[in-house]
């Protein structure tokens, strides 16, 4: 039955208009996706690339500077912008600390709408956690990024549905079901056929646009493109599984297409809206707000009593009293000091952020189960290096850099040190490093298995159910 | 050979089949008459075993149809009143196809000459039955039937809207198959057709089997009478 099964049904759906249109549709929403993924990638790109030019035309000016100083050019600078006081290089002289996209990242836009891609950390500066977010268009987060993910997570199942809701409900419509159902052969078992070869020419259809799509964005990656395949393969298995349960329990096309649509509704739309809207009740962040002006009282007050604050740091810090004397003492040597008790001052509540983001970020890891289109986004954005966790990943990374940064300058500032050119070949550097261990196939397997629970109560609904193939063929 | 046995088959209070026995021997042609709902086509869809009956047994050769519904339908041949197949398929490969998932292989020489058996026009071979009659379509059908080399023919009002010729022509078909040893189940409102083709004759009415004859043994009048008579026409009967 087999082989006819998937010589005829090749035939039937090269023949159908209506078929060549999805794949002609599914081929067009690869292709504008993946495009349109990696123009947000270019200009992330060369956002960066922008940035760390004009630190290095930024640092060439400078280090001539300096060597010229070093020499005894008298250049006659104000020493707000002296490159050999280390805050003014701190300040004006900060390193890009970047996160580049990784060659997958035009599949999924994810966070990255959302997210800052690079911070000029500077030593004076105010804490990075709370300068990552980026202005965004309100209607562009509104209805999100057409990207590859959005094609995959939202379109897909439609054209999978569109596919395959009527297989057997046409043949019963057409008539020609009763003859089909007088030859020896199992109609569920002809369904399931059908409906795997349906999914085998899909499949080819997403593979044959995927290759299209990558070959267009110049992708090299193999491993990405057998992985996203794989994913979309993962998914649809999912949604074809609805659709057989669907087509062999209900009788009419319209019947099967509202019900499958209903399926849609609550998986894609749904839960995933639910499971944020209470995650927003049960966990909720701080507003941002309310970090800046709390941390805007902070400073005020700490400007109010800048040298108590100072001794306080001095007598915490000896290290940096060594060539402390009064005349010493300048305005970078209080500033610094009030800074360093403003973030402690302000730790409970920055951690208060942090927990309720990490509660909440568990929450929706733990019920992300519930629905295959929260795992296969999830799953494409770790991919991408759009995640959630990618962004903290950053986060922590950028608070260790600029931590890192004004360690290096705070000995000089406080041992009254000339900043040097032999300083300026030390400047740490940030180096992004993506958390390989963010990524796991874990979610696929999910999917899996939510798909396998869907095959699983068809077969027991059938099995308890006393009407046999009457229920099919009638 | 196809035989019921007091098969009864009720929906909720109304009975649609009741305690219907039967048998049609090989090389036998039995025609069931009735008007609509007497309970012709849930036969056939019993026999089919396309429908459980609440009581009763069907057989095809000695095998029960509900115990072993996908064997028994190896030796059952189908064909409804209105058979439909795949528009975008021509004739050969709707041949092909209904033929092939029920396991027989068949090369391309053997396809076209069962097409000629049935009756279909040679150039009707590679088209597309999206366009093809009702008449040209039960070809197929019929082709389809022989293909599959069945010992029992279940026919479901096969002649209902065929022009008389292409009529005439599938009751020569069912009198070849005749000859072959098939066993021939046939529902219909033609009665000049059954008494032409058939071996045998049951009238049924209101889910039961009311009369039966040797079709050898009544002349059309008499079997109008008595059709006439069992449904109540008492007017048209006169």
């Amino acid at each position: 039955m087999f082989t006819y099964n998937f010589k005829y049904e090749l035939k039937l759906l090269l023949r159908s208009s209506w078929i060549q249109l999805l794949t002609l549709l599914l081929l067009l929403l690869f292709v504008f996706a993946s495009y349109n993924g990696k123009q947000k990638v270019d200009k992330r790109t060369a956002d960066i690339t922008s940035a760390q030019t004009v630190v290095d035309t930024s640092d060439k000016e400078t280090l001539s500077i300096l060597l010229a100083i070093e020499k005894g050019e008298d250049l006659n600078l104000s020493p707000w912008v002296t490159p050999t006081s280390p805050i003014n290089i701190g300040n004006q002289n900060p390193r890009v600390a970047a996160m580049p996209a990784n060659e997958m990242a035009f599949m999924s836009v994810g966070q990255s709408d959302i997210y800052t891609h690079y911070v000029l950390p500077k030593v004076s500066g105010d804490d990075f956690a709370l300068n990552l977010s980026e202005m965004a268009s309100p209607i562009q987060l509104l209805f999100g990024s057409f990207d590859l993910a959005f094609v995959v997570v939202y379109l897909l199942p439609l054209i999978v549905i569109a596919f395959s809701y009527n297989v057997l409900s046409e043949e019963r419509e057409r008539g020609s079901l009763k003859l089909l159902a007088s030859q020896p052969i199992s109609i569920r078992k002809w369904v399931f056929q059908k409906i795997g070869i349906r999914m085998f020419w899909i499949s080819i259809m997403v593979l044959l646009a995927t290759t299209v799509a990558f070959l267009l964005n110049d992708i090299k990656s193999f491993d990405g493109y057998v992985l996203f395949f794989v994913t979309c393969v993962i998914y649809m298995l999912f949604w074809f599984g609805l659709t057989f349960a669907v087509n062999i329990q209900i009788g009419k096309s319209t019947q099967n297409a509202f019900v499958l649509l209903g399926f849609w509704i609550v998986f894609v739309l749904l839960i995933p809206s639910i499971i944020n809207q209470v995650s927003d009740v049960l966990y909720p962040v701080p507003s941002r707000n309310q970090l800046i002006n709390e941390m805007r009282e902070h400073k005020s007050e700490a400007e109010k009593k800048q040298d108590q604050i100072l001794d306080n740091f001095l007598r915490d810090h000896p290290e940096y009293a060594v060539n402390n004397d009064a005349n010493s003492k300048s305005f970078w040597h209080s500033y610094m000091a009030s800074q360093k008790i403003v973030k402690e001052e302000l730790q409970p509540l920055l951690s208060e952020f942090d927990n309720n983001l990490a509660k909440r970020q568990k929450w929706v890891n733990k019920l992300q189960w519930l629905s295959p289109a929260i795992l296969v986004q999830q799953d494409l954005n770790t991919r991408a290096g759009t995640s959630k966790a990618d962004y903290e990943n950053y986060r922590q990374q950028i608070l260790n850099f600029s931590n890192e940064w004004r360690d290096y300058f705070m000995p000089l500032l406080y041992n009254n040190q000339v900043f040097t050119s032999e300083h300026f070949s030390k400047l740490p550097i940030f180096q992004y490093k993506s958390d390989k261990s963010i990524i796991n196939g874990y979610r696929l397997w999910g999917v899996l298995l939510l798909t396998s629970i869907v095959l699983v109560i068809v077969i027991i609904t059938y099995k308890l159910r006393t009407k046999k193939e009457y229920s099919i063929i009638q | 050979m196809i035989t019921t046995k007091k098969i009864t088959k009720k929906y909720g209070d109304f009975t649609a089949l009741d305690q219907l026995s039967l048998n049609v021997k090989p090389g036998e042609i039995y025609c069931l008459l009735g008007a609509n709902g007497a309970g012709k086509s849930t036969t056939i869809n019993l026999v089919l075993g396309f429908i459980n009956p609440t009581s009763g047994e069907a057989l095809i050769n000695g095998k029960s149809v509900f115990k072993n519904n996908i064997e028994t339908k190896k030796d059952i041949a189908y064909i409804p009143e209105n058979l439909m197949l795949y528009p975008t398929l021509t004739a050969m490969e709707n041949l092909d196809y209904f033929s092939g998932i029920g396991g027989q292989k068949l090369k391309k020489d053997q396809l076209e000459s069962l097409l000629i058996q049935s009756g279909l026009q040679p150039e009707a071979f590679y088209k597309r039955t999206n366009a093809f009659s009702k008449g040209m379509r039960q070809k197929v059908g019929i082709a389809i039937a022989i293909a599959k080399q069945a010992k029992a023919l279940l026919l479901d009002e096969p002649t209902s809207g065929l022009d008389p010729k292409a009529s005439n022509e599938f009751g020569e078909l069912l009198q070849e198959l005749k000859g072959n040893g098939v066993a021939t189940l046939m529902a219909t409102h033609d009665l000049f057709r059954a008494k032409e083709i058939a071996t045998h004759i049951g009238i049924m009415k209101s889910g039961k089997l009311k009369q039966q004859f040797t079709a050898s043994d009544i002349s059309l009048p008499q079997l109008e009478k008595a059709y006439l008579d069992t449904m109540n026409y008492k007017e048209l009967a006169k």
